[in-house]
């Protein structure tokens, strides 16, 4: 295998942020349209059908279009999705109000600290281990190289997803913070004591596959944690999981913790003054960070790019035929599988329980998932040391 | 160097949960509420003066558009606080069709707040749910008087027409569902952790604040006191039916949800009852074609599912018009205990008492 | 810029002077018609009514029947043939399911027992359409409403409602003020009833029933009927810098600058034309033949 040169290694790393980025931007909006959907069959209606109020224009001719796709029966689920493209336009073409006291610079640079805090965590995401592809020899500059899979498969990658993750609540705040105005102060700091709760039994509950794989690289980690472990050692991680999960709610802003923008206390929190593309950038923002929530519970808990969990991979492997071989070797098409089921998971418990109370979220933080965090660690720490 | 300041905060009149054009104002310390104010009067259309000088009939469609989430109770209100005015005797089976009717209604009404409620309190699936059902009864008013929302049901003296073909079957066939999709709510709700810990608790109002307040309705019985008027001042067809009056005695949120769940029932019981005890005979009693009232003043209370009723009138002699219209609009009253509710809670403990109290602005402000 | 010697003119109509004032010449229709009687329910009026009703009746009787012994007598000494009696009317009898339900004597435990308390600050007791009503003494109320949610032969725990009615016509009272008071344990209703005088202040019931603050407020901002020691006297319903009260028999129901609307009205000469259009097809000439 050639080495590839500064250069052309600079290249695919391009390409990689390339693909990555495509990757968040088709999984996002797929899940704003899969939220459409899911909440509308748990709510016993259709969903997004149509574009809104689209007689005429563009809108209107998506309409249409979309219409006529709809006749064919499968095709008939997805009439929604022009309304994707739509609110998007909107979201661009809408006036961008500025309140006429806010700090017009923080103002400004909130919904892009959280927008690019949200999409940087990426960097350290692997989605397979080793080589994802290498480029064919016929392909120009970079022909015959191995493309890995993840953009910096850093040794410190939890480290650094933790950091930049925590820059994201800088956004909220500040945007609260700068619109002047009560409802977002009061959701701003909301969202600050909240999400500095979660902080700490989401990295907890992260430290027992650190304990457990002895790494802080990201494919390291996964791979430990899938199939490096006997399983008897890793199925006590469901705690973990379920600890992560719920952390990951509360840090995302999803229900049952939505306190900075619950909409029926304080109008819509955070963002009440923002419009345009800054409040959208806020919208795709929150979407980011539950698919990075997604992906990191699917890489440390959930076996990442193997296709089963908690170590029960290798109990299967010995087993499995031959022609079945494939099943048994990372892929990642698995990780993103289950990235999307933890998406599903989120809109489900969206679609079925109501809201904490903003004391309720943090004696839930406080009172139960430290201490049980606490607890899987020194469990994780007792499987490390006498057992593994 | 640092200052201890109150925030003073405007909830409303435009904002998601306060079911309208409700404003209260509210002083915080951080989340805890210390003062809270409700302030009213952005819905005023001055229905009682427009009421004064439009005959006895035209008054009706006023009842309608005052609680509008439950016309069919307020237009039993009015036409039976003008029977009383004129001393008319209704016929039975008009009776009866009203009863009935009215406790459709009291399922819509309740249907429309409980998911309004369980919005506010952030399930939003219970909303669609309840509409679903609710969606049902609208149908069958419009089956009965053609309009879905501001019915204006019955007449003075009746009803004008008698039940269209077709209606019993339609009653036996929300009937017989309705059971199964109250029990899908209460899987909702009923033991979910978080609704009782949004709920229990909550907006306590105890039974001789509700007393001294004024308060009726759900809000009453769930502290308690098993004050129904249509078993303590039977009216309609109410007293030939057997129906319980649910009370809890906590007095919270989660007793008034309770309360409503099992009201849900016993209309549905009261509406059986009335389906399969329909007299036969005339739905009209037999008028003078212009009405002129005497010198007379009725209060008429019915229980509406918000709270009492009242409709006061005073008539003139041989006048076309009422002298006096006065609504005694449960919300208005029920809403002044929101501030005993609420002071002291949390900010998101003011949404929970808005909801609980099932408030419409339409017949608060009139 | 604007020079200050000129007079500018005014941007918007002149608003009217005075508290509310209306341009009847654009709604005659709309012409406040004060009432002429007072309709205050009351036995003791109702059998003064009666009596004078039953003396008036008596005295056209007696009147038709002289008017008949003068026409016998004058028929007699004409010769003709004698008039016909008179027949005394009877009431016609209607089979309209209708009884309208006159003021009858107070006969309840609940009353007598009031004015019994109260002795002579009871102004009058009696029923009617079943329901009970005490009209007190004005400065008396507060200690009425005492009476009757603490005696425990009353115990009317709740104040159901508080309303008020404006009698231009009456001269020595302008407003009732009602209290409709609920006894849940008993089961029963009642309403106390005072006449209140232009400019007085009633004593306000929060004490007794704290419920009656918003109800007063409202009585306050319809009626204009300010209460004595109440807590927070503002206005309810209307903005606080409403001028008049809308509930008085004296307010407009139109407000001014509003107009009639005619929903028939052709503004455009929209229906003309439909009209003249429907006509063409038919082969009907409408239009006016033009004078040369």
């Amino acid at each position: 295998m050639p080495t590839p040169t500064l250069l052309q290694s600079l290249v695919i790393t391009l390409i990689q942020c390339l693909l990555v980025v495509i990757f968040v931007f088709v999984v996002v909006p797929l899940t704003v349209f899969a939220e459409r959907k899911v909440l509308g069959h748990l709510q016993q209606r259709l969903g997004s059908t149509r574009v809104a109020s689209g007689h005429v224009g563009v809108t209107g001719w998506m309409n249409r279009g979309m219409w006529k796709w709809g006749r064919i029966p499968i095709l008939s689920y997805w009439r929604g999705i022009p309304g994707l493209v739509a609110d998007v336009l909107k979201l661009i073409l809408k006036e961008d109000i500025l309140p006429a006291k806010a700090d017009k610079f923080v103002f400004f640079i909130a919904p892009a600290l959280s927008m690019v805090a949200a999409v940087v965590v990426f960097a350290a995401v692997s989605f397979v281990p080793g080589v994802f592809f290498t480029f064919p020899t016929w392909f120009p500059y970079v022909g015959g190289l191995p493309v890995s899979g993840g953009i910096a498969d850093i040794n410190v990658g939890l480290l650094w997803i933790l950091g930049v993750a925590s820059v994201g609540v800088y956004g909220i705040v500040l945007a609260g913070w700068a619109s002047n105005s009560k409802y977002p102060l009061l959701g701003g700091l909301r969202s600050a004591a909240q999400m500095v709760s979660y902080e700490v039994p989401l990295a907890i509950s992260l430290l027992a596959p650190v304990v457990l794989s002895a790494s802080l690289n990201f494919s390291e980690m996964s791979a430990r944690m899938a199939t490096g472990m006997p399983a008897w050692a890793l199925v006590p991680q469901i705690l973990g999981f379920l600890i992560y999960l719920t952390c990951g709610f509360a840090e995302t802003n999803r229900l049952p913790f939505d306190m900075p923008e619950a909409e029926n206390e304080l109008v819509a929190g955070f963002h009440t003054e923002y419009s345009g593309m800054k409040f959208g950038f806020f919208y795709l923002a929150e979407y980011i960070n539950m698919t990075v929530v997604a992906a990191l519970a699917s890489g440390f808990f959930l076996g990442g790019p193997w296709l089963l969990p908690f170590g029960l991979q290798g109990l299967l492997n010995p087993y499995l035929p031959g022609f079945l071989s494939w099943f048994g070797e990372p892929h990642a098409i698995f990780f993103v599988a289950k990235i999307i089921f933890i998406l599903f998971t989120y809109i489900w418990v969206r679609g079925t329980i109501p809201r904490y109370r903003y004391d309720q979220v943090m004696s839930v933080a406080w009172k139960y998932l430290i201490p049980m965090a606490l607890f899987n660690l020194l469990l994780a720490a007792l499987v490390r040391c006498f057992a593994v | 160097m640092f200052k201890n300041e109150e925030m003073e905060i405007n909830l409303g009149p435009q904002h998601p949960s306060t079911h309208g054009v409700l404003r209260v104002k509210l002083r915080l310390d951080g989340e805890t509420i210390t003062h809270c104010r409700p302030m009213i009067g952005y819905l005023h259309r001055g229905v009682e003066k427009i009421c004064e000088n439009q005959s006895f009939f035209q008054g009706q469609v006023w009842t309608d558009r005052m609680d509008y989430c439950s016309a069919v109770a307020n237009n039993l209100g009015w036409v039976e606080a003008n029977e009383k005015l004129f001393g008319i005797t209704v016929p039975r089976r008009a009776q009866y069709i009203r009863t009935m009717l009215n406790e459709f209604n009291r399922l819509a009404s309740h249907l429309i707040w409980l998911a309004t409620h369980a919005l506010d309190i952030g399930a939003m699936t219970v909303f669609l749910y309840a509409f679903r059902e609710r969606e049902d009864i609208l149908d069958l008013n419009e089956a009965f008087c053609g309009s879905r929302l501001t019915t204006t049901a019955f007449r003075i003296g009746g009803l004008r027409e008698d039940l269209p073909p077709g209606f019993e079957k339609m009653v036996h066939k929300f009937l017989a569902k309705f059971p199964t999709c109250l029990e899908e709510y209460e899987n909702l709700l009923s033991e979910n952790r978080i609704w009782k810990k949004r709920t229990v608790g909550v907006a306590k109002l105890n039974a001789e604040d509700a007393i001294a307040m004024g308060v009726t309705g759900p809000v009453l019985r769930a502290a308690g006191v098993a004050y129904d008027i249509r078993k303590a001042f039977p009216y309609a067809a109410y007293a030939e039916m057997d129906f319980e009056v649910p009370t809890r005695t906590e007095a919270d949120t989660y007793a008034r949800y309770l309360v409503r769940m099992a009201e849900m029932r016993q209309s549905a019981r009261i509406i059986q009852q009335c389906m399969d005890g329909m007299p036969e005979g005339p739905v009209m009693a037999k008028l003078p074609k212009i009405l002129r009232s005497e010198v007379n003043e009725v209060y008429h209370a019915t229980e509406s599912p918000k709270g009492e009723i009242g409709y006061y009138l005073v008539g003139e002699k041989g006048s076309l018009n009422p002298y006096r219209f006065h609504v005694r609009a449960p919300g208005f009253i029920n809403l002044q205990s929101l501030p005993k509710m609420a002071e002291g809670g949390l900010i998101a403990d003011i949404v929970a008492a808005i909801g609980t109290l099932d408030i419409v602005l339409g017949e608060i402000d009139r | 810029m604007t020079d200050p010697n000129v007079p500018q003119t005014p941007e918007t109509p002149e608003a009217p002077a005075g508290s509310y004032v209306y341009d009847y010449k654009a709604a005659p229709n709309r012409q406040i018609v004060m009432p002429k009687t007072v309709p205050l329910p009351s036995y003791r009026t109702y059998l003064a009514e009666q009596k004078a009703a039953a003396e008036a009746d008596e005295a056209k009787w007696q009147k038709s029947l002289a008017d008949y012994e003068t026409a016998k007598a004058k028929a007699e000494a004409e010769g003709k043939d004698a008039p016909k009696p008179p027949v005394r009317p009877v009431p016609r009898k209607d089979d309209n399911d209708l009884k309208t339900p006159w003021p009858q004597e107070a006969t309840d435990v609940d009353l007598l027992h009031l004015q019994a308390c109260l002795g002579d600050k009871v102004e009058e007791i009696f029923e009617q359409a079943g329901e009970l009503v005490c009209q007190v003494a004005k400065e008396a109320v507060l200690e009425a409403l005492l009476l009757c949610r603490d005696d425990g032969k009353l115990g009317y725990e709740m104040l159901a409602d508080q309303t008020a009615t404006h009698y231009p016509a009456a001269s020595d009272f302008a407003f009732s003020v009602v209290y409709h008071l609920t006894s849940i344990s008993r089961r029963k209703r009642l309403r106390l009833r005072i006449l209140v005088p232009e400019g007085f202040t009633p004593e306000s019931a929060c004490v007794v029933y704290p419920g009656a603050n918003w109800m007063e407020r409202e009585i306050y901002d319809m009626l204009g009927i300010r209460f004595a020691n109440h807590p927070d006297m503002t206005r309810i319903l209307c903005p606080e810098d409403w001028e008049g009260y809308p509930l008085r028999k004296d307010y407009p129901t139109v407000g001014w600058g509003q107009r009639d609307i005619s929903f028939r009205e052709d503004r455009g000469g929209m229906l003309d034309r439909i009209a003249l259009e429907k006509a063409g097809q038919l082969g009907i000439n409408l239009k006016q033949p033009k004078a040369d």
